[in-house]
């Protein structure tokens, strides 16, 4: 099994039973899936069981694009003992994604931190041998970071 | 008319930064101060409310205080759970109990030691939180304790509003002028900016000085209708519900409405509080706090900041008894007390002279939760 580059296994998520079983089924798969009012489409937070804007209840799983941009990012210094494996500061960002959805998410790989507004890529991390996802800074931003 | 209910005693513990104590040990010791400093005894007491941390320790505190305080025929008894909202929750719902005749004398308490022999607060904070639902997810993406969730919303804060980062030196150096007269301050040594700078990054752009400092600790006060104390003017509470989309705010409004019904019931306005004491678990939620609660316009609380404004001789004297970032981090319950040894006179160097009227504002979860309690002098 491969090692995550970032943390311990132990932060593995709980995959039995979850809120977010549907997510981690379909990371496994090397998709994003994510809920939606079934009636109106709406977004979903993952706990939500009713749509809060419809009132729906019942939501729906389905896989979305792979890919957002970066509502906002920091660079996480502290580097807990026993649970951070990375000897150095790692990228957290909250990306909004082009589903209308919002992931706290860490990086694919080490590498410099995205900033606001970057567009990001969803890729998938294996911690523990669930597969998390993660976001990758996008081929566009890249390029616009070289000129 | 009946005369509204008051604070008529106040309880706390030292509060350390070491380990040792345990919560319910920690609680029971502030409610008998509470009792003491009321002048009451334990057969005074009809009712119990408690509030604990989000149990990143086993020994959270619960209902089982009544049993362990040594209380009996209660005729209210609850655990009070909004998050860093629970402390004004807990004065509001001692407040319509006694109101209803449902109780006289309720004693509210919270309690926590997240300071344990294996580890700092940090560490302990870190290791909470469990592996499953949206927080599984993100503490296995590294959001390990709740500094990095503060560190997005401050990042975004500053791009959003053009926001100077000075302004959170600013605030921790505000509350720690304020801390240095506190003697129950757990950081009191003067701090500039300078020392700010020099203090290690947390999480961009957080910096341990811009984390409050949890401390193994307790407090407790005593809700009366009969006794002198500081009077419950008003209360507001707001929850907007988060839900989190592409397109939408990492704030999303609540402590605005809160305030102004706290203040509607007051029959006051923002102009008419003398001392405000805020929640304040990362310097980023001080300025948030200011802009959401209406003391200044949107994007114009770093300047009020470092207007000075904040500061002792101020003239909007805030977190003044250093708050959770230089005080000690007791939750709700830190505010809460600060307002309560202000408008008793009893701050000693740090009293502002003539506090008659005090804000206590609390938050929940991530700016989540709002409750706003305005008191005011026997």
């Amino acid at each position: 099994m491969s090692v995550d580059w970032l943390l311990d296994d132990s932060l593995a998520p709980s995959i039995e039973d979850d809120v977010l079983g549907e997510l981690y089924r379909g990371a496994a798969r090397g998709e994003l899936v994510l809920p939606f009012c079934a009636t109106c489409e709406l977004p979903l937070e993952p706990e939500q069981l009713v749509c809060d804007g419809c009132g729906a209840a019942g939501p729906v799983w389905r896989p979305v694009p792979l890919h957002g941009h970066v509502h906002t990012v920091t660079v996480v210094h502290r580097l807990e003992r026993g649970l951070v494996r990375s000897t150095e500061p790692y990228p957290v960002a909250d990306v909004e994604l082009a589903s209308g959805h919002r992931l706290v998410l860490t990086a694919v790989a080490p590498g410099a931190p995205p900033s606001i507004g970057d567009p990001v890529s969803i890729g998938f991390r294996h911690l523990g041998g669930v597969a998390v996802p993660a976001f990758e800074v996008s081929v566009a931003a890249n390029a616009k970071e070289s000129r | 008319m009946s005369r509204e209910p008051a604070v008529i005693g106040l309880g706390r513990t030292a509060m350390s930064i070491r380990p040792g104590g345990t919560a319910s040990g920690l609680a029971v010791e502030a409610l008998q101060a509470a009792l003491a400093d009321a002048g009451l005894s334990r057969a005074d007491v009809d009712g119990l409310l408690v509030g604990s941390s989000q149990g990143v320790r086993p020994d959270r505190v619960g209902v089982t205080l009544a049993q362990q305080a040594g209380l009996r025929d209660l005729r209210l008894l609850e655990h009070v759970e909004i998050k860093g909202a629970t402390t004004v929750a807990m004065l509001e719902r001692a407040r319509l109990a006694i109101r209803a005749g449902m109780a006289r004398t309720v004693v509210c308490v919270f309690a926590d030691a997240p300071i344990s022999s294996g580890g700092g607060a940090g560490s302990t904070y870190a290791r909470s939180g469990g592996n499953s639902g949206t927080r599984g997810l993100e503490r296995a993406s590294g959001v390990l304790g709740s500094v990095p969730t503060y560190a997005l919303l401050a990042q975004r804060w500053l791009a959003v509003t053009g926001g100077d980062p000075g302004s959170l030196c600013e605030v921790a150096l505000t509350a720690r002028a304020w801390a240095s007269h506190n003697p129950e301050a757990v950081q009191r040594e003067p701090l500039d900016a300078e020392a700010y700078y020099a203090s290690p990054l947390v999480s961009t752009p957080l910096r341990r000085l811009d984390c409050a400092r949890p401390v193994n600790g307790a407090a407790a006060v005593v809700v009366s209708a009969a006794g002198e104390g500081p009077r419950i003017r008003g209360v507001g509470r707001d929850h907007p519900v988060r839900r989190r989309r592409a397109g939408g705010e990492s704030w999303f409004g609540g402590g605005r409405r809160a305030l102004d019904d706290a203040l509607g019931e007051a029959g006051m306005t923002r102009g008419d509080l003398d001392v405000l004491e805020l929640y304040d678990p990362f310097t980023i939620v001080t300025l948030c706090l200011l802009e959401e609660y209406g003391f200044c316009e949107p994007g114009k609380a770093g300047p009020l900041v470092s207007s000075g404004a904040l500061a002792p001789g101020g003239t909007l004297p805030t977190n003044t008894g250093g708050g959770q970032l230089s005080g000690f981090y007791l939750q709700g319950m830190t505010p809460l007390v600060e307002a309560i040894v202000q408008l008793r006179g009893e701050g000693g160097e740090r009293q502002v002279p003539g506090a008659r009227t005090a804000l206590v504002g609390g938050i929940g979860g991530r700016l989540d939760h709002h409750a706003c309690l305005i008191l005011e002098a026997a």
